[in-house]
């Protein structure tokens, strides 16, 4: 009995170690909204990125066209994928942005979306590639342009088609921005960190963190899963 | 270079394009020019080697941090410090606080201008202005003096005191002096502390918990842990017949590390605080310090 009683009162009072002293809870709010922002800034940036370059790719493998923006979309999507997030985030904060007083969020968000970008390009490319190519056939065939016929046959397919994968790079973009510690971003992980670095004890602050992580993505879950069903309602 | 400009240059012109199609289309032009702009500052600047001609010492005086953003080291004494400065109106009023996982990158923030000062210990700090005379120099008047010592678990106190004997012991002959000598001092010729010929290690290995990206107390050279902390801590192993492993990792995990018996000991330029000494024991203290402020010069 005496025992239990002892770890609940440790308990207790880590946790207010943890939350309570100094107002700490603000630093996992602060945190929480700066990964947000961060995340939801960088997937919004990233999904429009992806999918101009991946509209310049398959327009490209389609009829040709466009050969200069082309090959500026592959030296992009080899760059970026082939170099690690965090030595991106570094070079655009300390190289790119090198000499100039900046807020860190926005230095963030354009770093995290021009990755993001990366592979969300490939998920509509997959995408896009995904619809049969008879369907363009017949809408050709039907008097539309090839404009006419991407937008109007083909991508309405498509984006349904990638919903699953898009939503996956989006979880992956928000427990990615945990990185951005390193240029002294205060996001949810560095939160922790500094609460960890003042209690000297990491149970109660990564814990918490980690169930924060888990709760946010369990609502994105529920909103891609929404935004499916919403989708397949024309699938009969 | 050619690199770099191309990629910035990519980057940029990726950017304008997503941002134009933006819904916050209000900001993207401003943003896609200093974008770009930046881009050509940082190669014309990086092209010229200097990163910050222009700018002027704005802070001479520790009073002149008022308002100012002031960077420092997760964890350290700095930290902790600086961060209690943070709108005190009767200390230093500080604009804020950033906190970066090493010294090095506080110190590249102050250098391309991200933030105005850099807190740090006083060797430390003489080291980083060493490397960047043209550009850092180090306010006349120390921010606060310190000492140094040795973080044990607590479960550990017969550790504590093998290693207080083996500190006095030490100091008594000479070894801490020498070492100091050799890495403080700078003396030509000094060699330091090297291992006698045939010493035993009958009592097994201690884990030395550090992070080695503080010259001159711990820092990596030719792929080894080296500096004052891990030669003293090499020395007192020796003296009490362990072989010494050490450890590199954050500053801020060293504590965690020794309180959860993953290291035996913790050494990092380690400062005795109240807050620290309920988590953990410190030895004798082995070395005086001062936190110190680097500035733009």
């Amino acid at each position: 009995m005496a025992f239990f009683q002892n770890l609940w009162a440790e308990l207790v009072s880590e946790f207010t170690a943890t939350f309570i002293t100094e107002q700490r809870y603000l630093l996992f709010l602060n945190g929480l909204k700066t990964t947000l922002i961060v995340a939801f800034g960088a997937a919004a940036m990233g999904v429009v990125l992806g999918f101009v370059i991946a509209y310049i790719r398959t327009t490209h493998d389609h009829t040709g066209r466009l050969r200069f923006l082309n090959g500026l979309c592959k030296l992009y999507l080899t760059v970026i994928r082939g170099t690690p997030t965090m030595i991106q985030l570094l070079i655009m904060y300390f190289i790119v942005f090198g000499s100039v007083k900046i807020d860190k969020v926005p230095v963030a968000i354009l770093a995290f979306g021009i990755n993001s970008g990366a592979y969300v390009a490939e998920i509509f490319r997959s995408g896009i590639m995904s619809i049969p190519p008879g369907q363009m056939e017949a809408a050709r065939s039907l008097g539309l342009n090839y404009t006419q016929a991407t937008w109007k046959i083909i991508l309405p397919q498509a984006v349904k088609n990638v919903l699953p994968a898009l939503g996956n790079e989006v979880i992956v973009l928000l427990k990615e921005t945990s990185i951005s510690g390193y240029i002294a971003l205060q996001d949810l992980t560095k939160a922790g960190d500094i609460v960890r670095s003042r209690t000297y004890s990491p149970f109660f602050p990564y814990i918490s963190v980690a169930l924060m992580y888990l709760a946010l993505v369990l609502v994105l879950e529920k909103l891609l899963g929404y935004m499916e069903g919403r989708l397949a309602r024309s699938d009969r | 270079m050619k690199k770099i400009t191309r990629r910035s240059f990519l980057a940029a012109a990726g950017l304008s394009a997503a941002l134009a199609l933006t819904a916050c289309s209000s900001t993207s032009s401003s943003t896609a020019a200093s974008a770009s702009s930046t881009a050509s500052e940082a190669a014309s600047s990086a092209a010229s080697g200097a990163a910050s001609e222009a700018s002027t010492q704005a802070i001479q005086s520790l009073e002149d941090l008022n308002g100012k953003t002031v960077g420092v080291q997760l964890g350290t004494t700095g930290d902790l410090m600086m961060s209690e400065e943070v709108g005190k109106a009767d200390g230093l009023n500080l604009a804020g606080v950033e906190q970066y996982s090493k010294a090095a990158d506080a110190v590249q923030a102050l250098l391309t201008n991200k933030i105005d000062a850099v807190c740090i210990d006083d060797q430390v700090a003489k080291n980083f202005v060493a490397a960047n005379p043209d550009e850092l120099t180090m306010l006349d008047t120390a921010y606060s003096e310190e000492s140094y010592a040795i973080a044990v678990s607590k479960d550990n106190p017969e550790l504590t005191e093998k290693l207080n004997s083996a500190i006095a012991e030490l100091k008594e002959d000479g070894t801490l002096d020498a070492i100091l000598n050799k890495y403080i001092a700078k003396e030509e010729g000094a060699t330091g502390y090297v291992s006698p010929e045939g010493t035993e290690y009958p009592n097994g290995t201690l884990v030395m918990a550090t992070n080695a990206a503080f010259d001159p107390y711990e820092y990596i050279e030719n792929g080894e842990i080296v500096g004052i902390d891990a030669e003293f801590a090499k020395a007192l192993c020796d003296k009490l017949g362990y072989d010494l492993e050490i450890e590199d990792m954050e500053f801020d995990s060293i504590i965690a590390a020794v309180v959860s018996g993953k290291a035996d000991f913790g050494m990092a330029g380690m400062t005795v605080t109240p807050e620290r000494e309920e988590q953990i024991d410190f030895t004798d203290t082995y070395c005086t310090a001062a936190q110190n402020i680097i500035v733009l010069k």
